[in-house]
């Protein structure tokens, strides 16, 4: 996930896929954990976790 | 799962006789809906034709006319990040990047996007009639589960939508699919491409059996500084279908719509173009006041079922607010 936000690969999360880089921030990485982990309530501190090691 | 015998293509004249050679035959892209269907026994090919490794498929280039050629073997994630997409034709990045998941995504193809089937649950549960999977046998969702069924366009024989977020926004840009069939290469506009039910349901698209898509071909943005923007409206913010879906190209030139496309997704059994509501917008400004008219021109030929009158209302919202948004 953090290789494809560092190439600038867009999500439907991204408010302009015209821009090169992308700003992760909690949204983009809701949007992009799905399909991949469950995103109910119980997982929230998951986004947390992913904003930490992306910082 | 019936057995069935796979073959990789390398060649567009082999995969063409391999399927003429097995009327049983499908071609196969990323699997992501075919697959689907064999497992629950909606589709039971013989044999399948992978076209994923065709030579040059899977490139997306430059036309001479400015525009891009955009092989059918392309994944819906590679088209949706490629550069030129997302500056010249943004709408169509967004619309690829509304649709399933990321891991579909990178399976998925152009050409298989398109041909998807509806995801109907009468459809797909053999156990029940429906006149796409078995012409005669009757629509149970006209009286049964239609909530996210068609308001436009429909049959007696059929109120299944396209699922396709892709195909929208291609309506949108006027995108021409070239096909390639034993008897020579044809393209085909989209919208064009998929048909109205009638009283063939059976038939999605208005391709012969045999024919493969090679390519989608789009032409360069009808204005420099083009507006594009794809929303949609689903039932949870990620990974679902449409219930409505809208993408709109618009060029201003001062405060008058020079150019405008308007496309709907979710409503239809193909990507529906709003012509009504173009029509009463072009070279007008854009108002609130005339984005509500031209849009209840386009919904009055609407014809909810007992489920699903949100629809009309959710379309109607969705043109004005996607439009007064982008014109702003």
């Amino acid at each position: 996930m953090l290789g494809e936000v560092g190439a600038g690969w867009p999500s439907h999360a991204t408010a302009d896929v015209r821009a090169d880089e992308i700003e992760l921030e909690a949204p983009e990485i809701r949007e992009r954990m799905s399909g991949n982990i469950c995103r109910c309530g119980a997982y929230a501190n998951i986004v947390t976790a992913i904003e930490e090691v992306s910082a | 799962v019936r057995p069935f015998a796979y073959a990789r293509a390398t060649d567009v004249d082999s995969a063409l006789t391999a399927l003429a050679d097995a009327p049983e035959a499908k071609f196969l892209g990323g699997g992501t809906n075919l697959v689907d269907l064999m497992r629950l026994g909606v589709e039971t090919p013989g044999v399948l034709v992978d076209v994923t490794k065709l030579a040059d498929h899977d490139r997306i280039e430059e036309t001479e006319a400015g525009g891009l050629r955009i092989g059918a073997a392309v994944s819906n994630n590679a088209l949706a990040v490629d550069p030129r997409v997302r500056r010249r034709y943004p709408v169509l990045s967004e619309a690829l990047l509304h649709g399933a998941s990321g891991q579909l995504r990178n399976l998925a193809t152009v050409g298989g996007n398109l041909l998807q089937r509806t995801r109907c649950a009468y459809f797909t549960d053999v156990t029940k009639s429906c006149n796409k999977r078995q012409p005669g046998s009757g629509c149970p969702a006209l009286k049964g589960r239609h909530h996210n069924h068609a308001i436009l366009g429909h049959s007696e024989y059929c109120v299944a939508t396209h699922p396709s977020d892709m195909a929208v926004a291609l309506a949108a840009l006027e995108a021409t699919v070239h096909v390639q069939g034993r008897d020579g290469s044809r393209t085909i506009p989209i919208p064009g491409l998929h048909r109205l039910p009638g009283g063939e349901p059976q038939d999605d698209t208005v391709l012969e059996p045999g024919e493969l898509i090679t390519a989608v071909e789009l032409d360069p943005p009808p204005h420099e500084a083009t507006r594009q923007r794809y929303r949609k409206v689903r039932e949870r913010r990620s990974f679902a279908f449409a219930l409505v879906s809208v993408a709109v190209v618009l060029a201003l030139d001062g405060d008058r719509a020079s150019e405008i496309r308007i496309a709907l997704g979710g409503v239809a059994h193909a990507p529906w173009r709003a012509t009504r509501a173009e029509e009463t917008l072009r070279g007008g400004t854009i108002t609130e006041e005339r984005l509500t008219r031209a849009a209840q021109a386009e919904l009055e030929q609407a014809q909810p079922l007992r489920d699903n009158s949100y629809k009309v209302e959710l379309a109607r919202n969705l043109i004005v607010s996607t439009l007064l948004e982008l014109s702003a």
